[in-house]
């Protein structure tokens, strides 16, 4: 069930955000299981609005626009003090459903919306992607499964199989951290990778990363290592991300030659079924 | 590709080393093509790192006698091989 009130405080990767209002907000029901004590401290503030501001889109510098051949989803504009972002309605279209504003600092948000509705799709994945820059993380596009030994994550392009192999390693006993989304973040000299608010609930997970396998379908189970920079620009190539600006690529970069270089990574070419349990547990690094 | 154009294009990119090789990201319009990443070996990457706005390919493979310990002959070989493959990054040019 999603909850109201004036002041919410959700813990997302261990980065604490304090969403507040002078009116009632709610939180949709994904967002429950990451609420955390109110005496938490706060690492980014969003204050949220009900009601929209007046935008002279003429005066605005289009610095990003997110959307396919049918609509539009967001557009980034270069604000005075950081970014503003116009979140168009996925039903509606062309209509506006919420106006945000972030800072230079990437921790502070003013979040205008039309409802209650502080963080309606896509404004919650798209505070959870400006984590990554506030702190050192990316998110990606993967699942993981943790067998209380090892997290290992799986990625790859559509249809991979990121949630087939996850089903076998939940079948097996494995904790799956998410099986779509994942946040990554480097803290305390490890690399972690943590689940975020879906749709649906899940508890909030995390577990240190031990390796990472870039995944498709195979006739036969079969492992190749890569290192290096080809590692780097495999794995980097299923990040999420927003890179219209120098400064979040070449962060992006050094994060991902951090991570490639302290985390095995593998192609895995897999049978759907639970022998590629056993190979991956028999053949890893 | 000839060597100035090249020159020219790097602006379009962000490259960060990573061991003795280069991960080289294209820009289209100030965003990342993050599907058309590629990687340069440490030849390719020297190469990349070399070519700067005014420096001739001759110059070029001199340099790169300098560096690997291989003949000019060698290096303007490897050098023109390098270029014909930048042919790809035409579409950067703009």
């Amino acid at each position: 069930m999603s909850v109201l009130g004036s002041e919410f405080k959700v813990a997302i990767a261990d980065i604490v955000i304090r969403l507040f209002s002078d009116s009632e907000i709610e939180l949709e029901d994904g967002y429950v299981p990451f609420l955390v004590d109110a005496n938490a401290v706060v690492d980014i503030q969003a204050e949220c609005f009900i009601g929209l501001p007046q935008l002279n889109f003429d005066s605005l510098k289009l610095l990003f626009e997110a959307r396919n051949d049918d609509q539009r989803f967001y557009c980034i504009y270069d604000a005075p003090e950081g970014y503003c972002f116009v979140l168009y309605d996925q039903q509606l279209k062309d209509e506006v459903q919420q106006i945000a504003f972030l800072n230079a600092e990437f921790d502070y948000w003013k979040i205008y919306s039309r409802n209650a509705m502080a963080l309606k799709y896509p404004m919650g994945p798209i505070m959870m992607h400006y984590l990554t820059l506030y702190t050192d993380a990316v998110l990606m596009h993967a699942s993981c499964a943790f067998d209380g030994e090892k997290a290992r994550m799986f990625s790859g392009f559509s249809g991979a199989g990121k949630s087939t192999i996850s089903g076998i390693w939940a079948r097996e006993g494995a904790q799956i951290i998410n099986d779509d989304r994942l946040l990554i973040r480097k803290k305390e000299g490890a690399f972690w990778v943590y689940n975020t608010p879906m749709y649906y609930v899940d508890s909030s997970k995390k577990a240190v990363l031990n390796a990472i396998y870039l995944i498709k379908h195979s006739p036969v189970n079969v492992m190749k290592n890569l290192s290096g920079a080809l590692a780097v620009s495999r794995v980097m190539a299923f990040c999420i991300q927003n890179n219209f600006d120098r400064s979040f690529i070449d962060r992006r970069l050094q994060f991902f030659s951090d991570l490639c270089g302290a985390t095995p990574v593998a192609e895995l070419g897999f049978v759907p079924d639970k022998e590629v349990v056993a190979f991956i547990k028999e053949n890893e690094f | 590709m000839d060597i100035n154009t090249l020159s020219k294009i790097k602006l379009n990119f962000v490259a960060r080393e990573v061991g003795d090789e280069l991960v080289v990201v294209p820009l289209s319009g100030n965003v990342a093509q993050m599907n058309e990443l590629f990687t340069l070996n440490e030849t390719g990457k020297f190469i990349w790192e070399n070519v700067v706005e005014g420096r001739s390919v001759d110059e070029l493979a001199v340099l790169m006698t300098e560096c690997f310990e291989i003949d000019k002959a060698t290096a303007e070989r490897d050098l023109d091989a390098f270029l014909v493959k930048m042919d790809l990054l035409e579409k950067y040019n703009r």
